[in-house]
């Protein structure tokens, strides 16, 4: 492993009150490389990803032990700016959640209330561009001032991810981005995660181990809390080191 | 088997019972349309008559004489006929303009409330004599219904046909104006809080029982409180719309909270999780994704709950706004009296002149309430759900 770290997960634990929900992780994501979690349901991995940018908060009463680094700074620690600490780290959620307003202004949203970019010119330029890096501008270019509510799912949840890389962040989580969609706009999804990883770190959250397979350079598997093996997909899929690794993904369970 | 053709005698059972059921509620329904129905006929029959006002063609003539015992100004004829309440007023339209002294003017003037009703087919306190007379101006022309526009422009008197809702329109005004600015932000920021920040503890918990409680609390006992505190506490004027509106607040408030809250809890965790997740601030959430789909329920909360306000009486009655007030405010310290108390005011006064006004006055505050409503329900439809 030669790129750079982007996030370094040090001996993380984590409770839901009184129950402990992951267990012990050690895991590094690598600058500009897809990382693919997979595991049966309840095994912890969407915990873990919504650990990454903090949306865990918001759920009462639960806990973090160890570090998260990003960069050289723990993520937890109490001087953290979570709102700046969101920006850098967008979020593209298991059902597409497009604000209730026009398509222009989910995408200029979050560049505004950051000060990136005001307004004019050089908000339609990050609109487009957004857009077109989501590869959704050709279908909504004459509907911009439409409600985002409108388009299909497939497009909102590119609408979504749009939405995410307009506040030029470092990192992209999904949480099974294509959970919600029908085989063609998964096919458009997974197509955009390959182009997107040419820019942004990506951790992808998948159901699917298809699709971990094929949009991922590294898989982590997860298992009752546990990060039982991570290491290269194809190494993953085609001689896992570890036993319970080999039983999922030939699906003997999960 | 059974047979497919013919129910058997379990399921023939079965069916009987949903049309016995079926049947229940249809009879409910009806009953209670039909005491609806009964309920806007009967004002509406008793109302409409107070529309229009008996006139009496007088020959007035001002003089020096007449200014000093103002029923000789009016032509014997019409004299027992015309109202008092156009009669006092003669020395003043001579004050007022003194280029009528020594004319005599043929005008249609407002004719009292015994003609009134006898005009209507009423009962009134004429005698047969006067009946007669009656008769005669009538047949001559001289006596003639028209539009009541001293109920709309007048306020209350204790001249049946010269009283008007128009004081306690305007005190009405006065009263929802300072409730909605009372109650609504309070209420729609302790609803905020309440959903948005408040932990979920004990102490949150405690109060949110109490807010529910508050909501179906009885209405007179607002009015006391508004009384202890807003009255003899802070030395709010007694009768004042000032001391009314507030009261009114406190009433409404729950409502508002209650509602505000459930179309809160409405908008669904996606858009919040979606807001912060692109780095908004919780304030900015609020502000920026959570308020504007929340406003056509808000809103509904709120008229409802004005609406509720408009048509109380009993928390009125004890901050003295139940009170013969004729005069029309001026400011919101002024003595005020409202619409419903206008109403109950003219229910308990003798003359049989104020039945007919206060059906009036009835349908004209169910008008007002009617057309909140209809606000209220506009607005919810024309913002449905847009995730």
């Amino acid at each position: 492993m030669s790129a750079d770290v982007m996030i370094k997960v040090e001996n993380m634990s984590f409770y839901y009150g009184d129950f402990k929900a992951l267990n012990n992780i050690n895991l590094d994501f690598l600058k500009n490389h897809v990382t693919a979690l997979i595991g049966p349901s309840g095994c912890g991995k969407s915990t873990f990803l919504r650990c990454l940018n903090r949306m865990n908060d918001l759920i009462p009463d639960t806990k973090v032990e160890g570090r998260i680094l990003f960069g050289d700074v723990d993520i937890y620690d109490p001087k953290i700016d979570v709102v700046e600490l969101r920006k850098r780290i967008g979020m593209v959620f298991q059902k597409p959640n497009p604000f209730p307003k026009t398509i222009y202004e989910n995408i200029a949203y979050a560049p505004r209330i950051h000060g990136i970019v005001n307004k004019g010119p050089q908000m339609d330029d990050l609109v487009e561009e957004s857009l077109r890096k989501a590869g959704l501008w050709d279908e909504v270019k004459n509907r911009l001032t439409e409600v985002a509510t409108n388009l299909s799912g497939g497009q909102q949840q590119r609408l979504c991810i749009a939405r995410a890389i307009a506040m030029q962040p470092d990192i992209l989580l999904m949480d099974e981005p294509a959970s919600a969609l029908d085989p063609i706009a998964t096919q458009k999804i997974e197509d955009l995660i390959f182009e997107l990883k040419k820019r942004y770190t990506i951790i992808i959250v998948t159901h699917s181990m298809q699709q971990a397979a094929r949009v991922s350079d590294y898989t982590a598997f997860f298992y009752m809390g546990d990060l039982i093996e991570v290491g290269v997909t194809q190494e993953i899929f085609t001689q896992p080191a570890k036993k319970q690794t080999e039983d999922y993904i030939t699906g003997r369970f999960g | 088997m059974s047979s497919l053709i013919e129910s058997s005698q379990a399921n023939r059972k079965r069916y009987k019972a949903e049309k016995r059921f079926k049947f229940y509620g249809f009879f409910a329904l009806l009953l209670s349309m039909g005491f609806l129905i009964f309920f806007l006929t009967d004002i509406v029959i008793r109302g409409y008559t107070a529309f229009r006002q008996a006139e009496i063609k007088a020959e007035i003539s001002y003089s020096k004489e007449t200014v000093e015992i103002p029923p000789l100004a009016v032509n014997e004829e019409a004299r027992d006929f015309a109202s008092r309440g156009f009669v006092r007023m003669i020395p003043l339209q001579v004050e007022n303009n003194p280029e009528l002294m020594g004319d005599t003017v043929v005008q249609w003037i407002v004719a009292n409330d015994d003609v009134d009703q006898y005009i209507k087919g009423k009962p009134n306190g004429l005698s047969d004599s006067e009946k007669q007379k009656i008769d005669k101006l009538k047949k001559e022309g001289k006596i003639k219904l028209s539009f009541n526009e001293h109920f709309f422009i007048n306020g209350d008197s204790k001249l049946p046909e010269i009283s008007g809702i128009f004081s306690a329109a305007v005190g009405t005004i006065y009263v929802i104006i300072l409730t909605v600015l009372f109650s609504v932000p309070i209420g729609v920021m302790s609803a905020i809080y309440l959903e948005e920040y408040a932990p979920d503890n004990m102490f949150t918990r405690a109060i949110e029982v109490n807010i529910n409680n508050l909501a179906a609390i009885p209405s007179i006992l607002f009015g006391l409180l508004g009384l202890a505190v807003f009255i003899n506490f802070f030395g709010v004027p007694r009768s004042s719309s000032l001391a009314g509106g507030l009261t009114l607040s406190l009433m409404t408030l729950p409502v508002i909270i209650i509602s505000t809250r459930a179309s809160l809890q409405a908008v669904p965790d996606s858009i919040r999780h979606g807001a912060l997740a692109v780095g908004a601030s919780k304030w900015q959430m609020i502000w920026h994704h959570i308020l504007p789909v929340s406003v056509p329920g808000i809103l509904t909360g709120t008229i409802l709950g004005v609406a509720r306000a408009m048509g109380e009486t009993a928390p009125l009655l004890l901050v003295g706004m139940m009170a013969y007030i004729p005069e029309v405010p001026n400011s919101f310290t002024d003595a005020a009296t409202v619409l419903p108390a206008q109403i109950y005011t003219w229910a308990s006064a003798s003359q049989r002149a104020y039945v007919e006004r206060t059906a009036a006055a009835i349908i004209v505050l169910l008008a007002v309430l009617l057309t909140l409503n209809a606000v209220a329900i506009w607005l919810r439809n024309k913002n449905e759900k847009k995730w």
